[in-house]
């Protein structure tokens, strides 16, 4: 009785970089070293001398190269077909059915499901932003312990896991960030609740997500520094966030609450910018925004994620997909980075928001985000009980710096008071946005508390009404 | 050998030879992992499934060649982002395939962790003692005496000896299977490629977390042939590298999860939301108008325990549920866990604008450092409130100030529970100020504490004692 003859190797020349590898693997002594160089390569491949070779394909297992030594029965190289499939085993059958369904091609649209009507909550900071982040489809949500932020995460722990969802406890933050990357990079809505120092160890992952433009939500509950600093609330990172997301050319929405209420909504809107955007989004809140409970109303509706074309999902459809944040041709990466400077374009255009109380006649304009904001909110109440014409202007994007609504009010403006708990990085973003703008601004004073005190309303006051002509 | 693209498009644009030709040096190891790996993909029928995790290193463009779902992650990184595929998608089949500084090095406390917490991945770690990618230097797999660009006269053991990391992690509770294998001669190729199929199967079939050290070959920078660096893993490596299997439990399927709920009775009861309630008889308030503020500041101070912060949130529930803005911060932290506690409430008719409590109208404290610190801090005019029980000589208080000296923990403590002082002081606070609603506070009560009605006569008792305590100090004698 005759066996068929196994199929034997062959070799394509210009694939064989000549590492002789396959000679000590063949039993039968079939190979040799080659003679001649190959002029496509430079290289010298080995030569195939298959009289005695009886197809046993050690020679295949010791070649390294995947279009090396092949066997005579594999299909030629085709021609160029960037999208080729293969006809494959059905992995059902091997090893039973899936429980997540596969997607079809394309993005599979997020769907909306009505919430009915709820009594409002009483909730602190940290909580709202994480119920925020339940609404807006995240199930998956990955940190490390570190106060002031760290009820965000707990209440998220216990949650979770009755949704079939996911906590992870990372090692570090640099661990939790990669796997944002992770997750975010499969295309479904992930955040980390996280505060300033921790945010510093995640700014290498930041940086990856969004060279690779994977989504993702940071709420950074700041806190003094610098170095371990202490656990009270300060605008610490403004300059981290703004400017220094990692290494490169990095930028990311920068979201700026100041009530528990908008906790709650900036944390439910980050997750549809940052997949509008494929890009990371920052919510800087401060320590006593995170601590502070106060009322929280609920959305009508609650956001069930799809799955963009993009994602790498582990299934058919998604299998051609990359994330990857390396471009190893300097033309390919300066290609990439007009790609994301054009995004950024898009959020500096689309995206500014801010709110101003009492400035279409302010000529004190005060400038102040997160918690300080309300303080600065009482100090222009007082002022204008005084008969001084002060305004509230509190960026809800810090960047983009809503300059084009400053830009309508600076006209009638004599002096601005930047108000911050921190060293001047709100201030800086204000003076960056105003000379980028072209716009040369009244006198810039301003009050600054940092080391984890925030500035009080008397002083504030104090502030706004130097030089001021004081009525009554 | 379908898990690699036909065509490496991908690889410098996919043009001429680069098309199917590696970038890996001749003789590399990796190659011949990368074969054996697309060998196992096909085998298993998985291609479609798979996502791979590619390190930093020479493996970082791994993407360029496999046909599978691929994931890029920053140095050491990789079990990370493997996880976060494989929680994101628990049936993606997820291989973090790591060098020896990806993974032993910089990612060692990624690597460590992930294994520990079991979850199905499986990690395929090329360990060729040396760093490949920037040239030759000092891996922490390096041999004894070995000599590379950082290394210069040898590594010496002040430099780490090298780290055995298979041993390592056969040492967690989280693998169920790890061993280490080979690339030097047939025989080893045929065990790596039957490990690495079991690896993925482990994974596959939902049995935990897997981990294959391949030690292999780097003929460029160990600066030898291809076949004396396959000698030189057999005959230097393999000595302190010693090959097989280092832990393989018998692990019955586990993990399956199921998708993530989007039920809003779910979400909405985990967030602790209630219906509205339209015929919920409701009380919605009037800014008292014998108070001077629209906006009033209560500071609660006591010791961890004396329940400030669970009476500064009682307050600030009761004013939101009447329709007024209110807000409480706590003291946090280390403070937190013993010493003072204070809380920083605000009601305000309208909205409360600065939530902060630095100079308070009222002042309610529970012990003697509280008072000694907060009472200075009240303005001409406020309200000081004190636990005369506790505070049995209140120094020199401002003047100015009302001062109501109340036995707060006497009065607990005659109810029996001496820890219900601080609704004690609620209800004295509320005869005191009349801010909130009559009873309004007691509906609150009843509303935190319908799991626990058993407490609720208590509470409301220690509630009544303390206006009347108040209501008796303040009787015209």
């Amino acid at each position: 009785m005759s066996v068929a003859p196994r199929p034997k190797p062959f070799l394509e020349p210009q694939y064989c970089k000549g590492c002789l590898r396959c000679i000590e693997a063949c039993p039968r002594e079939c190979i040799t070293p080659g003679s001649e160089i190959n002029p496509a390569t430079g290289l010298v491949p080995v030569e195939l001398h298959l009289e005695n070779c009886n197809g046993c394909t050690l020679c295949l297992q010791a070649c390294p190269e995947p279009y090396g030594l092949r066997l005579e029965t594999d299909p030629p190289a085709p021609a160029f077909a960037p999208n080729g499939d293969f006809e494959l085993e059905d992995p059902a059958k091997l090893f039973g059915e899936r429980c997540v369904a596969n997607y079809s091609e394309g993005d599979q649209p997020d769907d909306q499901i009505a919430l009915p009507a709820c009594e409002p909550l009483v909730l602190k900071g940290t909580y709202a932003s994480a119920i925020g982040a339940l609404l807006a489809g995240c199930r998956h949500v990955f940190g490390y312990p570190i106060t002031p932020s760290t009820e965000g995460a707990e209440l998220m722990a216990k949650i979770l896991p009755k949704l079939d969802g996911a906590f992870v406890q990372a090692v570090s933050e640099v661990a939790a960030v990669n796997m944002m990357y992770g997750a975010g990079g499969a295309g479904l809505p992930c955040m980390t609740f996280t505060s300033s120092p921790g945010f510093s160890l995640m700014l290498e992952g930041i940086s990856y997500m969004i060279g690779a433009e994977v989504p993702g939500v940071f709420v950074n509950i700041m806190r003094a520094g610098p170095g371990l600093g202490n656990i009270a609330p300060e605008q610490a990172d403004i300059k981290l966030a703004c400017r220094g997301l990692g290494h490169g050319n990095t930028r990311a929405l920068v979201l700026a609450p100041s009530t528990p209420q908008e906790m709650l909504d900036l944390t439910r809107e980050a997750f549809a910018l940052s997949f509008r955007y494929r890009n990371p989004v920052i919510i800087l809140g401060d320590g006593y925004l995170g601590q502070m409970t106060g009322m929280v109303k609920l959305p009508p509706t609650m956001t069930r994620p799809g799955l963009p074309a993009w994602a790498v999902w582990g299934d058919r459809a998604h299998r051609h997909n990359l994330i990857s944040s390396i471009a190893l041709a300097e033309a390919d990466l300066e290609t990439h980075n007009q790609h994301l400077n054009r995004k950024y374009a898009a959020i500096s255009a689309c995206e500014q928001r801010v709110e101003c109380h009492r400035c279409s006649d302010a000529e004190v304009l005060v400038v102040a985000c997160n918690t300080p904001a309300r303080m600065a909110k009482g100090a222009v109440e007082a002022a204008r009980a005084q008969g001084v014409k002060a305004g509230l202007f509190r960026p809800i994007t810090i960047w983009p710096f809503p300059i084009d609504t400053l830009a309508e009010i600076l006209p009638g403006v004599e002096r601005i008071v930047v108000v911050e708990a921190g060293p001047g990085q709100l201030e800086d973003e204000l003076r960056l946005a105003l000379s980028h703008a072209g716009i040369a601004p009244p006198p810039i004073d301003h009050v600054r508390r940092c080391g984890g005190i925030l500035p009080a309303q008397s002083a504030i006051l104090e502030g706004i009404l130097q030089g001021e002509e004081v009525l009554s | 050998m379908s898990a690699f693209y036909d065509h490496f498009s991908r690889h410098a644009h996919g043009e001429g030879i680069k098309a199917r030709s590696t970038h890996y040096c001749p003789g590399c190891g990796h190659g011949v992992a990368h074969r054996d790996l697309a060998a196992a993909i096909d085998e298993l029928g998985i291609q479609d499934r798979t996502v791979l995790i590619s390190p930093v290193g020479c493996s970082v463009f791994a993407y360029y060649y496999f046909d599978v779902g691929n994931s890029q992650a920053a140095h050491g990184r990789a079990p990370a982002v493997a996880l976060g595929h494989k929680l994101a998608h628990p049936e993606a089949v997820v291989i973090s395939y790591q060098g020896d500084g990806d993974l032993a090095s910089i990612g060692l406390a990624e690597t460590i962790s992930i294994a520990q917490m079991g979850l199905p991945i499986t990690v395929i770690f090329i360990n060729n003692a040396i760093y490949g990618m920037t040239g030759g230097q000092l891996a922490p797999t390096s041999l004894m005496g070995q000599k590379t660009s950082t290394s210069p006269d040898g590594r010496v053991a002040a430099m780490g000896q090298p780290l055995k990391m298979a041993e390592l992690i056969a040492s967690l509770d989280g693998p169920v299977y790890v061993e280490r294998v080979a690339l030097f001669s047939a025989r080893e190729r045929v065990k790596a490629r039957k490990a690495i199929k079991k690896a993925i199967t482990n994974q596959v079939e939902g049995r935990g977390y897997s981990f294959i050290e391949i030690i292999s070959e780097c003929p460029t920078h160990l600066k030898m042939s291809p076949q004396e660096a396959e000698e030189w893993v057999k005959t230097k490596m393999e000595p302190v590298f010693p090959l097989g299997v280092k832990k393989d439990l018998t692990v019955e399927p586990w993990f399956k999860r199921g998708a993530p709920s989007f039920e809003p009775e779910a979400v909405l009861g985990l967030s602790g939301a209630e219906r509205l309630d339209e015929d919920k008889p409701r009380t919605i308030a009037n800014w008292p108008d014998h108070l001077p503020v629209r906006d009033i500041a209560i500071k609660l101070a006591g010791s961890g325990g004396d329940g400030a912060q669970t009476a500064a949130l009682l307050l600030t529930r009761t004013a939101i549920s009447v329709g007024f803005d209110a807000t409480a911060i706590p003291s946090y932290g280390p403070e937190s866990r013993g010493g003072t506690s204070y809380a920083d409430v605000h009601i305000a008719e309208q909205e409360v604008l600065n939530p902060a409590a630095s100079e308070p109208q009222v002042l309610v404290a529970f012990n003697a450092p509280s008072l000694a610190k907060f009472a200075p801090t009240v303005p001409a005019g406020g309200l000081i409130l004190y636990d005369s029980t506790v505070v049995t000589d209140p120094g020199r208080l401002p003047a100015g100030r009302r001062i109501l000296p109340i036995p707060l923990t006497r009065i607990a403590a005659d109810l029996g529970r001496p820890m219900v002082k601080n609704v004690v002081a609620l209800g004295a606070l509320q005869s005191a100020l009349n801010l909130l609603p009559e009873d309004s506070l007691v509906a609150t009560l009843r509303h935190v504490l319908h799991d626990k009605p058993a407490l609720l006569p208590l509470n409301e008792s220690a509630y009544a004692a303390g206006r009347a305590a108040v209501e008796s100090a303040l009787a015209p004698a």
